[in-house]
């Protein structure tokens, strides 16, 4: 509304946030754990004199860099490239409350890139003592900057006080900040396994040394699965009241809940009766199917954690809608297409007669021919709407959502929207444009499917 | 249309710092970004280019590319301070012109990945002495997608502070006043000027950096080495000032809108002008007096004149670029929120951070004394 809404055909704009997002954290956990995987196990290494290792984890550090520096660093790029356009104000948001957390972020991205080269490229060349203190603050900078994000993307989950006292460290140290870090430092160990077994599985051909890597990178696997149900049980405590009512009203993620509580149990079972007792079972089958378990269970938790934030961006802060929560009241008193910066400019552009006094007057748009009207409901659609619903078909399709509803249903929906779906916005706008809205919706909504009868249940 | 009725109204949060400071880091951060950047702008392409050109000009070549995986992650993470402040303090602008031009703006994820892989590949075929068709191709590759990025983020720029086209731009892009994200102002001189000028200056970067290179980290290349680079680092400069020359009096005579010239060509600005107009001649002369033989010192002295010349190119930039802003909105025009306690916070670790690096790499420069041990 502050800004031009960027329209995505099928997939809407903010999945695309959702798409680079769930890739990125994949390697950015690795990112974490490998670093303090590659410390640990190069100290290790030095101290017991073990050439082998020492070989394989030099490879190893290759492959990490490979991943990390450029899909991991670049994907990281690519979040802060589509939460500008796909959530402007919500970007707006949080850079104009932690621009310094973020700015504390970069520093230790830059000792992670530089300590990280010369972590890789001068192996052999560094006193083992220095080798491995390079590699510490390797580590130690990746974590710090999982503690650094994880307070930011925490926030948004639960804002805790910061919306009465607008103070960075209110807004960081929110109630979720505790738990989501807990839970991403466990999965960034428990990935970080898996990873190394995956590498591992293919590179290593000699069987003892395949069986030491196994069983030493069990126990920070199994210790970051523990880190991970400790962190959810808290995540899942201190969950806002509409999250954790979101959690148990949407089928799909009952479905996704169970989903990951079964993935986890799985892969924690295969870990321990694969590389913690049995480390020669160690294969790449093995550890492909334990990598894809690891996967999914990442994927999930993250889409459920994005997922239970519905009808806000920022919770308490920024609604789905791209509204402030502060602004709802005023927006819907003053009119969507009035108080909107790009709205206006469109109606005063393709409907001036709908102007008056360089106002959107709202009899004149109920004045307005049909198709008119409908045309007005698309662009509020777009704006207020489009956020989390495609039009006829896509993510969450509006016109498969409304399949069958008549114009006065859809009008008494609008009405009611945040009454009738908790985790639903509220409508903001005037009667008038809620009508036009009504006119679009069901001008594209899909017919009931047939042998369904709305009859029958009168 | 009143164009200014197009921007988001300020926000509720105000400025976590004043615009002066945020201003300092976002120069300060595009500056030590602009480095690396003209690196991999100009610097793979002539890397491509030389490579059939004798033994010389070969090694070069093989050096640039097996130090640009470096680069190129130092570039990227450099890029953050000044992105972090330019959407604190330029986000009324900056968003709404991103998203008229959303695809080409998401396209450089896609493209840069595949550029910086496309690097990586040809390294690892230097390191590994087999340079496959694959591996050559991926390098031009590389050399044109880093061009075509670049040109994409000058769209954005020169987008970014010229609101009044925002409009026609939209009307034909949208759907029922969505944008569809497909705004392409091809036919913007500014845009072509603009890329070109920073073509140019990429094209004297890359020859200051072989300079730099050569009296500096080449210690284990021969005297004859040298000497090529010294001479090839002039005629490389010479190609960038005269590039640089003609983009740029394109762009300042023939784009810049009367407020920015009456301002940059007026007492004070008009020295800010002439020195960023004539600080590669310093450069240049400092190269002219090395040609046959580079040392340390007069490498460092090429360096710091180098980017001595890039951040008066930044600071020139930023003046104009709230030159043409003002037009449409005063941005060191914001209330104050100032968070004292994390920016204290961030200066600390800055400094600390610093630190840490200049031990680190302490640390690595004495091991490369080091012969490096055989991989296995």
């Amino acid at each position: 509304m502050h800004y031009p809404w960027w329209y995505v055909p099928y997939l809407t704009a903010p999945m695309l946030i959702a798409g680079i997002a769930v890739v990125h954290v994949l390697v950015a956990h690795y990112a974490v754990g490998g670093g303090l995987f590659l410390a640990f196990e190069t100290q290790y290494a030095y101290r017991t004199k073990n050439r082998a290792y020492l070989d394989y984890l030099r490879g190893h550090a290759w492959f990490f860099i490979l991943l990390t520096v450029v899909f991991g660093a670049i994907t990281g790029v690519g979040i802060w490239w589509t939460i500008g356009l796909a959530s402007p104000l919500a970007t707006e948001t949080l850079i104009h409350t932690f621009v310094f957390g973020w700015a504390m972020e970069y520093v230790f991205f830059v000792l992670e890139i530089v300590s990280a080269f010369i972590f890789y490229y001068y192996w052999g060349r560094l006193a083992p003592k220095i080798h491995t203190t390079i590699g510490w603050i390797y580590a130690g900078s990746a974590w710090m900057s999982l503690v650094l994000i994880t307070g930011i993307t925490a926030f948004m989950l639960h804002p805790g006080a910061w919306p009465e006292h607008r103070t960075f460290w209110t807004g960081f140290l929110n109630p979720q900040f505790v738990p989501q870090t807990l839970a991403r430092t466990g999965g960034a160990l428990l990935l970080a396994s898996l990873y190394v077994y995956l590498h591992a599985s293919f590179k290593v051909k000699e069987a003892a040394l395949r069986d030491l890597i196994a069983a030493r990178s069990a126990r920070p696997a199994l210790l970051g699965a523990v880190l991970i149900v400790l962190g959810g049980l808290t995540w899942y405590a201190f969950l806002p009241e509409s999250a954790r009512a979101a959690l148990a009203a949407a089928a799909a993620l009952n479905v996704m809940m169970v989903l990951i509580f079964a993935i986890t149990i799985a892969v924690f079972v295969m870990l321990y009766f694969g590389p913690y007792r049995h480390p020669g079972w160690l294969s790449p089958g093995f550890a492909i199917l334990l990598f894809a378990f690891g996967l999914a269970a990442f994927s999930t938790g993250e889409f459920i954690r994005e997922a239970v934030r519905k009808p806000y961006i920022v919770y308490n802060v920024v609604m789905g809608n791209q509204l402030l929560v502060d602004e709802v009241r005023d927006v819907h008193q003053r009119g969507f297409l009035e108080s909107g910066v790009w709205t206006k400019a469109w109606v005063a552009s393709r409907y001036p007669q709908v102007m008056q006094d360089g106002k959107v007057a709202a009899d004149r748009l109920a004045a307005l021919p049909e198709d008119d009207q409908r045309r007005v409901g698309e662009a509020i659609f777009k704006f207020q709407c489009n956020n989390c619903h495609a039009t006829r078909v896509g993510y969450s399709a509006v016109s498969h959502l409304t399949r069958g509803w008549t114009p006065e249903l859809i009008r008494s929906v609008l009405a009611h929207l945040n009454e009738a779906t908790f985790f639903m916005p509220p409508w903001v706008g005037t009667p008038e444009e809620a009508d036009a809205l009504a006119r679009y919706l069901a001008s594209i909504a899909h017919p009931r499917p047939r042998g369904m009868e709305p009859e029958l249940g009168r | 249309m009143d164009v200014t009725q197009l921007l988001a109204p300020p926000g509720p949060l105000g400025y976590p710092a004043p615009y002066w400071f945020m201003a300092v880091l976002k120069v300060l951060g595009f500056v030590l970004h602009l480095v690396p950047m003209n690196l991999w702008f100009a610097g793979i392409l002539i890397a491509m280019l030389m490579r059939s050109r004798g033994e010389h000009a070969r090694r070069f070549s093989d050096r640039l590319m097996n130090q640009m995986p470096i680069i190129i992650a130092l570039g990227i993470n450099f890029g953050i301070v000044p992105l972090l402040f330019l959407q604190v303090a330029y986000h009324r602008v900056f968003y709404p012109a991103t998203i008229l031009m959303a695809w080409p703006w998401v396209s450089i994820v896609g493209l840069l990945i595949i550029a910086y892989y496309g690097v990586y590949l040809y390294a690892i075929g230097l390191r590994e002495g087999k340079l496959t068709p694959l591996r050559r191709a991926s390098g031009w590759t590389a050399a044109i997608l880093f061009i075509a990025m670049g040109f994409v983020f000058t769209h954005a720029f020169v987008l970014m502070a010229n609101v009044d086209v925002w409009p026609g731009l939209w009307e034909r892009t949208s759907v029922a006043g969505a944008v569809r994200g497909t705004a392409v102002l091809l036919g913007e001189p500014a845009i072509w000027s603009r890329w070109l000028m920073v073509f140019g200056l990429a094209l004297t970067t890359t020859a200051a950096y072989a300079a730099v290179d050569a009296g500096m980290f080449a210690v284990r290349e021969t005297e004859a080495y040298r000497r090529w680079v010294s001479g090839f680092a002039l005629r490389l400069y010479s190609l960038g000032i005269l590039w640089f020359a003609l983009a740029g009096s394109w762009y300042v005579f023939g784009t810049w809108i009367p407020e920015v010239r009456a301002l940059m060509f007026n007492a004070p600005l008009v020295v800010l002008t002439a020195l960023t107009a004539l600080s590669p001649g310093l450069v240049w002369l400092v190269l002219a007096a090395q040609r046959g033989r580079i040392t340390q010192a007069t490498a460092l002295m090429t360096a710091l004149a180098q980017i001595a010349v890039l951040a008066l190119n930044g600071i020139s930039r930023q003046v104009v670029q709230n030159a043409e802003l003002r037009r449409f909105v005063d941005v060191t025009d914001a209330p104050l929120n100032i968070q004292w306690s994390p920016l204290v916070l961030f200066l600390i670790l800055f400094v600390a951070g610093l630190g840490v690096v200049a031990w680190m790499v302490t640390q690595a420069f004495r091991a490369s004394r080091q012969p490096q041990p055989a991989r296995r």
